[in-house]
């Protein structure tokens, strides 16, 4: 019996999305991102062109985080209250291929920002590096509605990917990021279903396709990650089996969701069982993250700078083209 | 139509008169009047044992001898065994009746026939009286198992309907109850057990177990029924606990089981029945729908009546409303068939969105905050019945595409468990009250059922006494109704998250996978 | 996946006798290609479709054991290629590397103390891979003995030289090691040896054309105690390969493949190492060697593992435990729902929407929605005592009034009387909560 390689033969692929713009796209940007145009899951280059590889972003905030893990001090302690000085760090130090700034600050719990401040912020940082930019709210609707379409526009042209769009609340944004030519994610609660009417709803709104990134909201491992991986490796077969509505690239905070949890945090002192702490988060989140990376995540969005080059490199090895 | 029988049943009535003529006892030729009789109906009928009644023995003594050994026969034929069920002397040209029923959880449909002709004398059809112990069938599930003599009231109150009906058949076509010797009943699993007085209790509660699948026939005596006290009550054998006798009944009206094409079968009621399968083989499930295209649990819905609106026109730019009711009157409410149209079209103008969500931001006073949340007016006061706004709330959407989801995702789930794709559905037979009047277009707009070309659908109306009546006219169409009963695979839809995750796929207009709906055209 | 359900059903008797235990032949078909019964079950196959449905009736990957005991590993015996469609069954063994030159008894006793408790889970690393480095039989054999003797775990012997391997494998023998390896140029008598001993056997092959010739061949040999290594180590190449053994096993049915597969992992850093693990795992290893055995290591890796392995078909449901929505006091009210996830979330955003904190308990209903609930007998008067009791709500409000869903106003009544808590009704639809909170609750 001799061996023939099974090889899908898949109906369609996984759209592209291009984040940033160069000055002669009427952005400021250095180079642009492209991700997602899979033809094959992940990374099986033997049956389908897999055209651009994922992407690692590091995740800066708009002010000094208080309950980051000791073990950033090291990394980021100099740059915490400066998130342009943060991001060209993340940049040139540590390799991101593009930054990832989460408008913290404007939470009214935390700082209560402007939305004007915060459009500074991002401006800030846009100047100081030339990579794609993506920027998320603080997380509570009300304010991300007032801050997110204010920063669409100061930033427009920018061709910036902004976040989140949500089930009960996109409108807002899907308007502002079709006026001022941004790119956005669309995030749902680990769910299909609602991850593709979503889209729907948003494209419905005629934000074109290749405007939008999927955030089908994953867990850290130890934390549900099987869900999220399950649901990104769904999503992913849908899109290759002709889904348009699922043909979207995914993002992924995996180093938000992993800072979280008690393994990536707790001391040896704590739990002599579990060995050394930082090697051990970084650890936590580089498995997360080459998990989902198995499952079609293509922008991941890392917090650690050493989790990031070690997902960098397997990216890499990951790219080299296979065959059977 | 309605007075032919399916394709392939000649008329060979399960019950029916013979006329006998026996020789007369001697004194060497001595076996008795009940010997005689089943001797000379043997030679008559191709039948294994004969059962009489007590009641009917004690006639035949007499009955033999006033017709000097010339008797009338009326037998009922069922599952390889006869039955007298009634005696006349001499040889008798009285007309013998048979009635069909289908017993609904909301309404009880009596079909009087003549037996001998086939013809349909009569037809009648009301309200079940079991309503006044609630709408569904769980109340009065609960009401028969935990209220003391819930089941004699549940019992009762099903014979008073379909008594009131007889009554009312006999009379339309002035006939005599007396003459009235069979009844096939139909219904699901809970109506039959409360017709005979079976207690639901079981069928509830897990792992749902009804107390009998199949029921042996009775006596109509037995049950209080006005008709000939001997006449023979047959019902259907249900498949499970909520795919009962009036699916198997329908099954067989359908013909699905003699033919190559794989047929899809759906009974939109409140359970949302469906049979899905071909000549070799069948696959059942109960999608759980809800009454929602009844009007059940919508704010301004309604049966299909006088006064229901059942089109609606929405202009795209202004979202000015133009109904149209049943019977041309001032509407009074909405009926499943409007509802359905309804949704389509408040998605087609943008009206809601495809999650169901009314678009408030909208400039028309139609869209407005109420006390269920947003609504938006169908009707203003002025030109109701009511003199009330008819109005559909952003709820009573949403329980819509619970019901139109659940019924979608029954039949994906059937499909997904023999990994066929819908394409492979060569017919589809919609039956059921409402059934009749569904706009197909609209139907696949909203992602109620597969968008196939609409000359695969049919309807089929009342499908349950239909069967019922072919049941009772072609003892070959009795018998493959319970050979249907057997042959059906029962999906249960409540074990795995396969029926979930469609389920929930299907929460959205049409469903969250589009190329399922390839005909649906993209609108704003 | 082989057959489906309709192909296998087109070979029964469709006599509907139920003497398979299923009401019909569709549904032991059925229940067949889903790999939930086994042809025998019915006794009046004819032997023609026996024969047709053989291989639809055979799992598509072997189950292969190591070891002995009950610290054996079991590798194979997968039908899926996505754990959402169902689950995957054996869990990927995680083998240490230990070569006979260094201190085997120290490393084996290390290794042994490998275990980690996480969410009341107990996490253990499962194998010992000795690897020949010295190239001495006797040398081999030794530290084949140490580690016998050092742990209950199963191990796998990495030697290619069939001498070498003969020598240390037949010592232990008793143990069921996997010998690994055979190739082209040692297979026959690897495959003597393996059969002589009853051990396991891996094969090496070149590619993976190459693999599939040299499983026939071993099997014309007589043997099928097997594991497969398609040779390649390179990250992207191993994908490739250990997904191509899957899929052709499962789809095709292509039996050289109908085996587990493993991996070796490359990297001399250990961090390297655990994410290139990660990939072979997340991606159908039935085993990986590895070098790393620090317990940071190890842990993301076990723990990855346990999520994997989990079963994707459970209902959808969320635990049956209170939530206090927002800053609770022990004013606030208490709201009742099922523990239907659909229900839950959509009760809770509304709930918390309505910006008026308070308590949600979700009744255990196994996941229902609230009306299918009741109709089932589910949540009842006596459910919604049990989930106050279980979740101690009298001490954590000072009231005892609680809300019940509008649908199943019909419960207020028997749930007065089995809790002793006053019932208010809520609304039927939970988008009416903001308004209601505001009416009933609110300052
Ligand atoms: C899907 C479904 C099923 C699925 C199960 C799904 C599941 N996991 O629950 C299946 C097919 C398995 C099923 C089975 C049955 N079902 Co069913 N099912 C449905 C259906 C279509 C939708 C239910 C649903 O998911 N609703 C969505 C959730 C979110 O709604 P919900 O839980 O009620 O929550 C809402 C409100 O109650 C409220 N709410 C919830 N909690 C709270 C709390 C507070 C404090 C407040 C204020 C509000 C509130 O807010 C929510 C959103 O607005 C309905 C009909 C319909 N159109 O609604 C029938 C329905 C519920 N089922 C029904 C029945 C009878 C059954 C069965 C008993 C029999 C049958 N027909 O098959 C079986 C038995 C169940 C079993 N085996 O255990 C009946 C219920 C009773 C009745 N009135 O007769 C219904 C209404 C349909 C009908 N035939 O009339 N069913
Ligand atoms: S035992 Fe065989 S013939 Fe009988 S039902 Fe089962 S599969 Fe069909």
């Amino acid at each position: 019996m001799a061996f023939n390689a099974v090889k899908e033969k898949y109906r369609s692929k996984v759209g592209e999305v291009t984040l940033g713009a160069t000055k002669e796209q009427g952005g400021t940007r250095g180079y642009t991102i492209t991700v997602g145009g899979e033809g094959a899951l992940p990374f099986l280059h033997f049956e389908g062109e897999i055209p651009n590889r994922p992407v690692v972003a590091l995740e800066v905030w708009d002010h000094a985080p208080a309950d980051w893990n000791a073990c950033f001090d090291s990394y980021f302690g100099d740059v915490y209250n400066d998130a342009a000085a943060w991001a060209k760090k993340c940049v040139e130090e540590y390799g991101a291929d593009l930054i990832v700034l989460r408008l913290k600050g404007a939470d009214p719990d935390i700082n209560d920002a402007s939305p004007e401040d915060c459009a500074k912020v991002v401006k800030d940082v846009l100047a100081a590096v030339e990579c794609p930019l993506v920027v998320l709210g603080c997380g509570k609707e009300e304010k991300d509605n007032q801050v997110l379409p204010v920063v669409a526009e100061e930033t427009s042209g920018e061709n910036l990917l902004i976040g989140v769009a949500e089930q009960e609340n996109y409108k807002s944004l899907t308007a502002a990021c079709m006026v001022h030519k941004h790119n956005i994610i669309a995030q749902s609660p680990i769910d299909i279903n609602i991850c593709k009417q979503l889209n729907i709803l948003i494209t419905e709104m005629n934000l074109p396709d290749d405007r939008i990134v999927i955030d089908p909201t994953i867990a850290a491992l130890g934390y549900g990650l099987e869900y999220g991986y399950s649901i990104m490796e769904r999503a992913r077969n849908g899109a290759l089996q002709g889904d348009k509505m699922l043909g979207l690239p995914m993002i992924g905070n995996v180093g938000f969701e992993v800072w979280r949890t008690k393994e990536a945090n707790a001391s040896v002192e704590d739990f002599p069982a579990w060995g050394e702490q930082e090697p051990r988060g970084i650890l936590w989140e580089a498995t997360t993250a080459t998990a989902l990376l198995q499952a079609g995540m293509d922008i991941v969005v890392m917090r650690h700078p050493k989790a990031a080059s070690l997902i960098k490199q397997n990216i890499e090895e990951l790219m080299v083209a296979n065959e059977v | 139509q309605d007075e032919g029988l399916a394709e392939g049943y000649a008329i060979k009535p399960v019950c029916r008169k013979v006329k006998l003529s026996l020789t007369e006892p001697t004194l060497t030729e001595n076996v008795s009047d009940w010997n005689r009789l089943q001797a000379a109906l043997r030679s008559e009928l191709d039948c294994g044992e004969i059962h009489i009644a007590l009641p009917v023995l004690r006639e035949l003594a007499e009955t033999l001898r006033a017709g000097d050994w010339d008797v009338t026969v009326t037998v009922a034929q069922l599952n390889g065994c006869a039955e007298v069920v009634h005696l006349e002397p001499g040889h008798s040209d009285r007309k013998s009746f048979g009635l069909a029923v289908d017993i609904g959880t909301t309404t009880v449909v009596v079909y009087l026939i003549d037996l001998d002709s086939g013809l349909t004398l009569g037809k009648k059809g009301t309200y079940n009286k079991q309503a006044r112990y609630g709408d569904d069938v769980i109340t009065r599930m609960i009401h028969a198992s935990d209220k003391k003599g819930g089941l004699q009231d549940l019992h009762k109150a099903v014979i008073d309907t379909i008594n009131q009906l007889i009554d009312e058949v006999l009379e339309q076509s002035q006939a005599s109850g007396d003459d009235v010797h069979m009844a096939m009943v139909a219904g699901n699993s809970t109506m039959t057990h409360l017709f005979l007085g079976l207690t639901p209790k079981y069928i509830r509660l897990e792992p749902y177990i009804p107390l009998a699948a199949e029921t042996p026939p009775v006596r109509a005596e037995e049950l209080g029924l006005n008709i000939n006290p001997t006449a023979f009550v047959a019902t259907f054998a249900s498949v499970a606990s909520y795919v009962g006798g009036d699916i198997v009944s329908g099954t067989l009206v359908t013909n699905m089981a003699q033919s190559d094409e794989i047929t899809l079968f759906i009974d939109i009621g409140t359970n949302g029945e469906m049979v899905l399968g071909n000549r070799d083989w069948l696959m059942t499930a109960a999608c759980s729908a809800g009454p929602a295209f009844e009007g059940g649990g919508i704010t301004f819905g309604m049966r299909a009546m006088k006064g229901a609106i059942e089109y609606v026109e929405i202009d795209a730019d202004t979202y000015e409303v133009k109904v149209s009711t049943i019977g041309k009157m001032k509407p009074m409410g909405i009926c499943g068939s409007g509802l359905i149209d309804c949704l389509a079209k408040l998605r087609e103008v943008g009206l809601i969105d495809r999650a169901g969500k009314i678009q408030t931001d909208l400039d028309t006073p139609r869209i407005r905050q109420g006390d269920d949340g947003w609504e938006f007016v169908l009707v203003f006061g002025e030109e109701t019945e009511c003199n009330k706004d008819i109005i559909i709330t952003e709820n009573d959407i949403k329980n819509l595409l619970r019901a139109k989801g659940a019924v979608y995702a029954g039949i994906r789930s059937m499909l997904k468990a023999v990994q066929l794709d819908e394409e492979v559905i060569e017919k589809v037979l919609i039956a059921g009250g409402f059934g009749n009047f569904i706009n197909i277009r609209d139907a696949i707009s909203i992602g109620l059922l597969p968008d196939l070309p609409p000359e695969k659908y049919r309807f089929i109306g009342n499908s349950s006494v239909k069967g019922a009546r072919l049941s009772l006219l072609s003892q070959d169409a009795y018998h493959e109704a319970q050979e249907l009963g057997k042959k059906m695979t029962y999906l249960e839809l409540s074990v795995g998250n396969d029926f979930m995750d469609e389920f929930m796929s299907a929460l959205f207009i049409p469903h969250t996978d589009m190329t399922l709906f390839p005909s649906v055209t993209n609108l704003k | 996946m082989g057959l489906t359900g309709l192909e296998i059903f087109k070979q029964l008797p469709k006599t509907n006798t139920g003497d398979c235990g299923f009401p019909t032949c569709l549904a032991f078909a059925m229940a067949l290609a889903a790999g939930k019964t086994s042809l025998d079950k019915c006794p009046h196959v004819s032997e023609e479709a026996k024969e047709a449905l053989g291989a639809a009736a055979a799992p598509p990957i072997k189950l292969v054991k190591v070891g002995t005991g009950d610290h054996a590993v079991e590798m194979g015996d997968e039908t899926e290629l996505f754990r959402h469609d169902k689950r995957f069954y054996h869990p990927t063994a995680l083998a240490v590397l230990i070569e006979d030159t260094e201190d085997v008894a120290a490393r084996v006793a290390a290794f042994d103390e490998l275990e980690f408790d996480r969410v009341g889970l107990h996490f253990v690393t499962d194998m010992v891979a000795l690897q020949c480095t010295s190239g001495d039989g006797a040398k081999f054999k030794a530290a084949a003995e140490a580690v016998a003797a050092g742990t209950q775990k199963p191990f796998v012997l990495i030697c290619e030289d069939v001498a070498a391997m003969e020598t240390a494998a037949t010592a232990v023998a008793d143990k069921k090691p996997l010998l690994y390896a055979a190739t082209n140029d040692n297979y026959e008598a690897m495959t003597e040896l393996a059969k002589k001993l009853e051990c396991p056997l891996a094969v090496k092959g070149n590619g993976l054309a190459d693999l599939a010739d040299l499983v026939e061949k071993i099997t014309k040999l007589g043997y099928k105690e097997l594991v497969l290594d398609s040779g390649n180590r390179e990250t992207s190449q191993v994908l490739a390969d250990l997904t191509q053994i899957r899929r052709s096993a499962v789809r095709k049915r292509f039996r050289p493949f109908g085996y587990p597969a493993m991996a070796f992992t490359t990297k001399d850093d250990p961090m390297e190492e655990v994410v290139q693990a990660g990939v072979y795992l997340s991606k159908y290893a039935g085993m990986i060697v590895l070098k790393a055995s620090k317990k940071e290591e190890i842990l993301p890796l076990v723990s990855w593992r346990q999520n994997l392995f989990t079963d994707p078909q459970k209902p959808i449901q969320v635990e049956a435990k209170a939530v206090a929505v927002g800053d609770v006091t022990p004013d606030s009210p208490v709201y009742i729902t099922t523990n239907f996830s659909l229900t839950y979330y959509i009760v809770e955003g509304e709930v918390e929407g309505s910006k008026v904190p308070a308590w949600i308990v979700p009744v255990n209903t196994d996941g229902i929605s609230v009306l299918t609930a009741w109709a089932a007998g589910k949540l009842t008067g006596d459910s919604i005592n049990k989930a106050l009791k279980e979740n101690d709500m009298e001490s954590k409000v000072n009231h005892k009034t609680l809300v019940l869903p509008g649908y199943v106003a019909v419960l207020s009544g028997s749930t007065e009387e089995e809790t002793g808590w006053k019932v208010i009704v809520g609304p039927r639809e939970a988008a009416g909560i903001g308004k209601f909170a505001k009416d009933n609750f609110g300052k």
